[in-house]
C-alpha cells in the first residue's frame, strides 16, 4: 500500500453491535477497510474477533449496525445481493475448510466452474497459476488429507483467491502452525498483497506475524465490549497508553493484575 | 479496425486493433478480468489468427483493472505467439499490472502433478479390490469382536470400571426413544398380517387360525427381526456416526493416550445397552403385533376378544418366547458391535463418516438375516432332540 495515495474505502463497518440474548459481544464498533491494506484484528479470546469476521462475510446477522460494501449494507442485503458480494470476497477458514471429498484441484475449480464461463482448459490453467502463487504447484491431484497443516492453509488461500477477490478474509491465519510455516505464510500474504493489491482482513494473535504483515491493527477487548485501539502495530507497541493494549503488544500481564489473573483462572 | 464496447459498465472493456505494415498493435481499454475473460480472449484470438504477424504489441496503458486470470490469459497469448515465431510484446504495463504478472510463473503452468489424476480401475482390478476388501473386512470384524469380548470380560471381572451412566444413556437412546416406532410398526405388521391371512383363510373357513398365524410369526420371526432392523437403522448408525466423528476429531486417539481402551470406553456401554434393550423392545413388538391382529380379528373376523387371545396363548410356547429373546439379544450384540467397529474404521473426513455409517446399517441388516437363518436351522434340531419336544 502506498502511503501517499488517497485511501479508498472498500468496506465500511458502522456502529456494529452484536449480542446473543443478554450477552453483549461488542457494541458500537465502527471502522473502515481501505483499498489494498492489510488490516489485522486482534484481541484476547472471547473478544468477538471471529464474530466480527463472520458478520463482515455475511454469515451472521448483527444485532445492530451496518457493513457497507459499494454502498450496499450487506447485513440487510437480499440473498442475491449477498451472493454478488460473496463473489467479490474470499475467505480462509481457521482449518482451511477444504472439502475433504475433493482433490485440491476440484476444490479450487468449484467457484470457477460455478461463477465464470471459462472452459475446462482455462480453468485448469488458472488453477495451476493459483497453486503456483501459493507454492503448491504440482499438488492438484492430492487430497486435502494428504497435505500438512500449512499446506492446507495455502491451498485454502488458493481457493479463496480463485475468483480474484477484492477483499480476502483470513481467520486465525497462523494458529497451530510451526514458526517456519507461519513465516512462509506471512511472506505469502505480503507477496500477494503487494503483487495483486488484494485488500486483506486478518484475524490473528501471533505478535510476530502482526508486526510483519499488518499495515493497521484494530484491537477489540472483551471487557470494553468493543474497539480499544487502532493504528500501526509498532506505534501501538511504543506509544499506547492503555494498559490492555500495552500488555498485549508487550506480551505481559497488566501490572498488579498478575495475581488476580492467577487466582481468577 | 476497432471493436467498440461499452466501457461504462462494471466489466466494460474495449479492444482495438491497428495494423501497420508488418506489425499489429492491440490497445486495451477498461477492465479485464474473470468476468469478460472468455469474450476478450476470443476477440483477440480471432484478430490474430489466420495471418502471419511478425510483431505483436499489446498496449496496457489504458487498462483500469486487471486480475490475475486475465494476466494469465495474456501470458498464454505471449507463449502462443512465440510458438508462431511472432515477436510479442506487452507494453506500458502499470506498476500494479507488473505486480500481477510477477506472480505468474510460466514453468508452473506446465509442471506435471506429483500424483496422477485418479482414474477408475478396470473390471478385473475392481473385482480383485472388492474381494480383498471383503476379506479384510471379515478379518477386521473378527478382530474387533475379539477385542470387544476381552473388553467385556474385563468389565465383568472389574464391574467398577463400567461406565454405568453411559449404559443408562444408551438404554434411553436406543430403547426408550425407540419404543414408539417399534410399537407402531409392530401393531401395523400384526394388522396387515391378520388381514392378509384372513383373505386366504376365509376360503376354507379357517378364520380361527388367523390368531395362531399372527402370534406364531410375530414371536418366532417378525418381532425379533423387525425390532433388530429398526434398532440397526436408529442406533447402529448413530453408534457408527458418533465414534466416527470422535475418530475424526482425534478424541479416540486422546482416549488411547490417556490410557483408556477405546473399545472398553466407547463400545462396551453401547453393546451392553443394546443387549439389555433390544429383547425388551422385541417383547413390545410381539405384544403390539398380536394386538394389531386382534383389531382385525374382532372387527373383521367375527372372533371374540376372548377367543382371539386364547387362540394366541395356545400357540405361544415358552421355548419360542425364550429363544426369540435370545435371538433378539444376539442381534443386538451384532448390530451394536458392527456399528462401533465401523465407527472405529473412520480415518478422516466427513465423507468417511457417511460411508461407514451406511456400511454399519447394511452390514447389520445382512448379519441379522444371516444369523436368523442359522437360528432357524439350529432351533429346529434343538427342539427335536431336546426335552421340549
Amino acid at each position: 500500500m502506498t502511503e501517499s495515495s488517497e485511501k479508498r474505502t472498500v468496506l465500511s463497518v458502522k456502529n456494529l453491535t452484536q449480542r446473543f440474548d443478554d450477552n453483549i459481544v461488542f457494541e458500537d464498533v465502527s471502522f473502515d477497510v481501505y483499498q489494498g491494506e492489510v488490516l489485522v484484528i486482534v484481541g484476547g479470546s472471547g473478544c468477538g474477533k471471529s464474530t466480527l469476521l463472520k458478520i463482515m462475510i455475511g454469515l451472521q446477522k448483527p444485532y445492530a449496525g451496518q457493513v457497507l460494501y459499494q454502498g450496499t449494507d450487506i447485513t440487510r442485503a437480499s440473498d442475491e445481493a449477498l451472493n454478488e458480494y460473496r463473489k467479490n470476497i474470499g475467505v480462509l477458514f481457521q482449518s482451511g475448510a477444504l472439502f475433504s471429498s475433493m482433490s485440491i484441484k476440484e476444490n479450487i475449480a468449484l467457484p470457477l466452474q460455478e461463477y465464470t464461463d471459462l472452459d475446462a482448459d482455462t480453468i485448469d490453467r488458472v488453477i495451476r497459476m493459483k497453486l503456483g502463487m501459493v507454492n503448491l504447484a504440482g499438488y492438484e491431484n492430492h487430497n486435502p488429507s494428504e497435505l500438512s497443516g500449512g499446506m492446507k492453509k495455502r491451498a485454502g488461500i488458493a481457493r479463496a483467491m480463485a475468483l480474484d477477490p477484492r477483499v480476502l478474509f483470513l481467520d486465525e491465519l497462523s494458529a497451530g502452525l510451526d514458526p517456519i510455516t507461519a513465516v512462509e505464510l506471512d511472506d505469502l500474504i505480503i507477496k500477494t498483497n503487494e503483487a495483486l493489491g488484494t485488500t486483506m482482513v486478518i484475524v490473528t494473535h501471533e505478535l510476530e506475524s502482526i508486526y510483519k504483515i499488518a499495515h493497521r491493527v484494530l484491537m477489540l477487548d472483551k471487557e470494553a465490549r468493543g474497539m480499544i485501539a487502532e493504528g500501526r502495530p509498532l506505534e501501538l507497541k511504543e506509544n499506547a497508553t492503555d494498559p490492555r493494549v500495552r500488555s498485549f503488544f508487550l506480551r505481559q500481564l497488566p501490572e498488579n493484575q498478575d495475581e488476580q489473573r492467577f487466582y481468577a483462572d | 479496425m476497432t471493436t467498440p464496447r461499452n466501457i461504462d459498465g462494471q466489466d466494460g472493456y474495449q479492444v482495438s486493433f491497428q495494423k501497420e505494415n508488418e506489425s499489429l498493435l492491440i490497445s486495451l481499454k477498461g477492465e479485464f478480468g474473470l468476468k469478460n475473460l472468455t469474450a476478450f480472449t476470443r476477440e483477440i484470438r480471432q484478430a490474430v489468427s489466420g495471418h502471419a504477424i511478425p510483431t505483436l504489441t499489446i498496449d496496457f496503458s489504458q487498462v483500469k483493472y486487471l486480475d490475475s486470470a486475465a494476466a494469465l490469459a495474456f501470458v498464454q497469448m505471449e507463449q502462443e505467439a512465440a510458438s508462431r515465431k511472432t515477436n510479442c510484446h506487452l507494453a506500458n504495463l502499470s506498476e500494479e499490472a507488473r505486480g500481477i504478472f510477477s506472480v505468474i510463473h510460466p514453468d508452473v503452468l506446465t509442471r506435471r502433478p506429483f500424483k496422477p489424476e485418479h482414474t477408475g480401475e478396470g473390471v478385473v482390478q475392481q473385482i480383485g479390490q472388492a474381494s480383498l476388501s471383503i476379506g479384510r473386512d471379515f478379518v477386521n470384524f473378527i478382530t474387533f469382536i475379539g477385542d470387544l469380548l476381552s473388553a467385556l470380560a474385563y468389565t465383568v471381572t472389574h464391574p467398577a470400571t463400567l461406565r454405568g451412566k453411559d449404559v443408562l444413556f444408551y438404554v434411553q437412546r436406543a430403547g426408550v426413544d425407540g419404543l414408539p416406532i417399534v410399537i407402531l410398526i409392530g401393531a401395523l405388521m400384526g394388522l396387515i398380517m391378520a388381514f392378509m391371512s384372513y383373505l386366504q383363510f376365509k376360503q376354507f373357513g379357517a378364520n380361527i387360525y388367523v390368531p395362531t398365524l399372527v402370534s406364531f410369526a410375530m414371536i418366532k420371526e417378525l418381532g425379533p427381526i423387525m425390532t433388530a432392523i429398526l434398532v440397526a437403522g436408529r442406533s447402529g448408525s448413530a453408534f457408527a456416526a458418533e465414534i466416527g466423528t470422535m475418530q475424526v476429531n482425534e478424541e479416540v486417539d486422546a482416549l488411547e493416550t490417556m490410557g483408556f481402551d477405546p473399545v472398553r470406553f466407547l463400545a462396551v456401554p453401547k453393546v451392553l445397552a443394546a443387549v439389555i434393550v433390544v429383547p425388551i423392545l422385541t417383547v413390545y413388538a410381539d405384544v403390539s403385533g398380536i394386538l394389531g391382529g386382534l383389531i382385525i380379528g374382532v372387527t373383521t373376523l367375527d372372533l371374540t376378544f376372548k377367543t382371539y387371545i386364547s387362540q394366541s396363548i395356545k400357540t405361544i410356547q415358552v421355548f419360542d418366547v425364550v429363544t426369540s429373546l435370545i435371538k433378539a439379544a444376539v442381534f443386538a450384540g451384532l448390530i451394536s458391535a458392527i456399528g462401533c467397529q465401523r465407527g472405529f474404521q473412520v480415518r478422516a473426513g466427513a465423507q468417511d463418516v457417511g460411508k461407514f455409517t451406511t456400511s454399519a446399517v447394511v452390514a447389520a441388516i445382512f448379519l441379522i438375516v444371516l444369523t436368523d437363518s442359522i437360528f432357524a436351522v439350529m432351533l429346529y434340531y434343538v427342539k427335536r432332540y431336546s426335552v421340549f419336544a
